[in-house]
């Protein structure tokens, strides 16, 4: 079978979101009840890409970050702004900033904030991915845990508006534990715009994964797996671990950054950031997916990724139906609780079945490598 | 013939322990130089040493006109010294042309972006470093055998894999730590010969740590033995075998004898 080139699926994959994004406006346009499943693969779709770019420190590199939650705020709170003055800037309207923008404002917006956000994401890990150097394990763990809380709790702790030194007063225009909606006009929040739909959110997750795949074919991919096994092996070949530790960290962080902006700014979004976003069990959730889709995997993390989102959402959607259609015990039980519980228990039972996680290091459509 | 390999005076302490202390040793280009000595006589430190393991104290080590005290180990792989570990060190859960593989990084051109644009420097040197993988593996004996896991190799063909890794860096100087380990007599006589012929091939320097009494004697052209992290003898098998001094290390062995056990 002959190789499809590159440029010609990135071709095909372009034409296809663009055909989600009208068939997303339109489905939702003629059924409100769709909604609900549209919501899902969008949120699925983030969630794969957050855990693509956590899967590069985690799964690739072997470094344990518990900090990603950290990365996946700051893009959120700097995708949000910059969207929300990207819009004000356009001369949006008020009344329409609160609606879902149209596809072709996207095209203005949506890049305007993926970029910037990357970049700056991306300076933050490698700031955040030095400590890699010196610290291993669950040391370098607490760094990563560390620089998310502080992140959060900065955001949390400054609320005042009538603070005097600027960098206060930027930070208490993040509105603290209320979210972050956006700067005022007239008197009232702009809001964070809902203009990332399927286009840009399945997009940029496919591609992620794309280039993601290609990295762990890649040399560099090579190398950053021979650091995880052993760096003073690897150094010993000329593959300085420092480099390549913290080139993984430097991409997780933009991944992450994007993943958190597009959570900010997609159609039917929330209109505000929420510091919750930065809390450290967002972290374990996609350290979770990409546990259970098999560390180094890449199509394993994104399967991961959208199991563990599905479930999520169909549970409680399944829950809270249940209750409704009068399932007796349903109502002397806490449904949240119980699902947790339920959740974590299929978490538990899926790790002792795989320890590895579903895939393992291996791909989907790979062949199983045989032990000789 | 010049010296690719000089250390003078070099020290190194762990804590109140001295592991090395002021050894000099030249190793002549193109030459087989074998360390030995006994169990914690500071052999492997030295390598550690040489390779930036673990940094210098005192004293010099010299790569042709290159300082390699203060350098890290992955400019030293670079500088052009490659080496095998004493308990392997494979990359565990990659296949055997994987990790030979990785140690072709150091000529690639491309930048990693390059490589996931998979431009056309990034594919040319893929095609080179798979090539030039596939001759080495090859050359151990190893062909094959290039997509199973590393380390369901049996011992002495991971020892081969270690060997052909260290080569891909087109190293100038060649450490080999305990090659002869866990080899039984015909092992250890092709050993012997693979070195030889290595060292020819690919224009070698080679260094060997090693407690095989059979292949140091046989194989190295000058010996250096050590004890508790200082020079006891230099010199060539022969001197060496008779020397009082060494004799009396290996605590009265005889080294004919040991030669005959082995």
């Amino acid at each position: 079978m002959k190789r499809v080139p590159a440029w010609v699926l990135v071709l095909v994959g372009c034409a296809v979101c663009v055909g989600l994004d009208y068939a997303y406006s339109a489905t939702v346009a003629a059924d409100r009840g769709m909604k609900f499943w549209l919501m899902i693969a969008v949120a699925c779709a983030i969630n794969v890409l957050s855990a693509t770019a956590l899967n590069v420190v985690n799964g690739m590199a072997g470094q344990f970050s518990i900090g990603h939650a950290g990365f996946v705020g700051l893009g959120a709170y700097l995708g949000g702004a910059v969207a929300a003055y990207v819009a004000v800037a356009m001369k949006i309207p008020l009344a329409a900033l609160h609606d879902n923008l149209s596809f072709v404002q996207s095209l203005i917006i949506v890049p305007c904030v993926v970029v910037p956000v990357a970049v700056v994401c991306a300076a933050v890990g490698f700031v955040v991915g030095l400590p890699s150097l010196r610290l291993r394990g669950d040391y370098l763990a607490i760094v990563t845990l560390g620089f998310s809380e502080i992140l959060r709790l900065t955001v949390l702790g400054t609320v005042e508006d009538t603070a005097k030194n600027p960098i206060t007063k930027a930070i208490a225009a993040l509105g603290g534990s209320l979210g972050y909606r956006g700067p005022k006009l007239d008197g009232d929040f702009v809001g964070i715009p809902s203009v990332a739909g399927p286009f840009w959110t399945v997009g940029i997750a496919a591609f992620a994964v794309f280039l993601a795949l290609r990295l762990k074919r890649s040399g560099f991919g090579r190398a950053l797996r021979a650091v995880r096994e052993d760096e003073i092996a690897a150094s010993a070949v000329g593959v300085d671990p420092a480099r390549y530790k913290v080139t993984a960290f430097v991409l997780a962080a933009a991944g992450a950054g994007i993943a958190g902006a597009l959570l900010a700014i997609k159609r039917d979004g929330p209109g505000i950031v929420s510091p919750a976003n930065m809390r450290f069990d967002k972290s374990f959730e996609v350290i979770t997916m990409v546990i259970l889709g098999g560390s180094g995997s890449v199509s394993g993390a994104a399967i991961g990724a959208v199991l563990y989102t599905a479930v999520f959402y169909l549970s409680e959607e399944a829950l809270n139906q249940a209750a409704r259609a009068g399932v007796g015990f349903l109502a002397n039980v806490d449904a949240a609780a119980l699902r947790m519980a339920l959740f974590a228990l299929t978490l538990v039972i899926v790790m002792l079945v795989r320890p590895e996680g579903l895939f393992g290091e291996r791909e989907l459509f790979e062949k199983k490598r045989v032990a000789r | 013939m010049t010296d690719l390999l000089r250390l003078s005076s070099v020290e190194k302490r762990f804590g109140g322990l001295r592991a090395v202390g002021g050894v000099s040793f030249d190793v002549p280009e193109g030459g087989i130089f074998g360390l030995i000595g006994p169990n914690g006589a500071g052999k492997t430190t030295v390598f550690n040493l040489i390779t930036g393991v673990y940094q210098a104290d005192q004293g010099t080590i010299r790569l042709a006109d290159r300082e390699l005290v203060g350098l890290q180990p992955a400019q030293i792989a670079a500088a052009g010294v490659a080496r095998t570990f004493q308990n392997i060190r494979l990359f565990a859960s990659m296949t055997v042309l994987e990790n030979v593989l990785v140690a072709g990084e150091l000529r690639r051109r491309s930048h990693f972006l390059g490589e996931i644009a998979r431009s056309k420097i990034a594919r040319e040197d893929e095609e080179l470093v798979r090539t030039r993988a596939a001759e080495l593996l090859a050359a151990m004996g190893l062909a094959g055998q290039e997509e199973a896991m590393a380390t369901s190799l049996p011992y002495g063909s991971q020892r081969r894999l270690e060997i052909a890794r260290a080569l891909m860096l087109a190293p100038k100087l060649l450490l080999l730590d305990e090659p002869a380990a866990g080899l039984n007599y015909g092992e250890a006589e092709t050993l012997k010969e693979q070195i030889r012929s290595l060292r020819d091939r690919y224009e070698l320097t080679v260094v060997l740590v090693e407690h095989n009494m059979q292949v140091v004697m046989g194989v190295c052209e000058r010996i250096h033995v050590l004890d508790h992290g200082i020079t006891l003898a230099e010199g060539t098998p022969a001197e060496i075998k008779s020397h009082p001094k060494v004799i009396a290390a290996y605590l009265g062995e005889d080294l004919d004898e040991a030669e005959a056990e082995a």
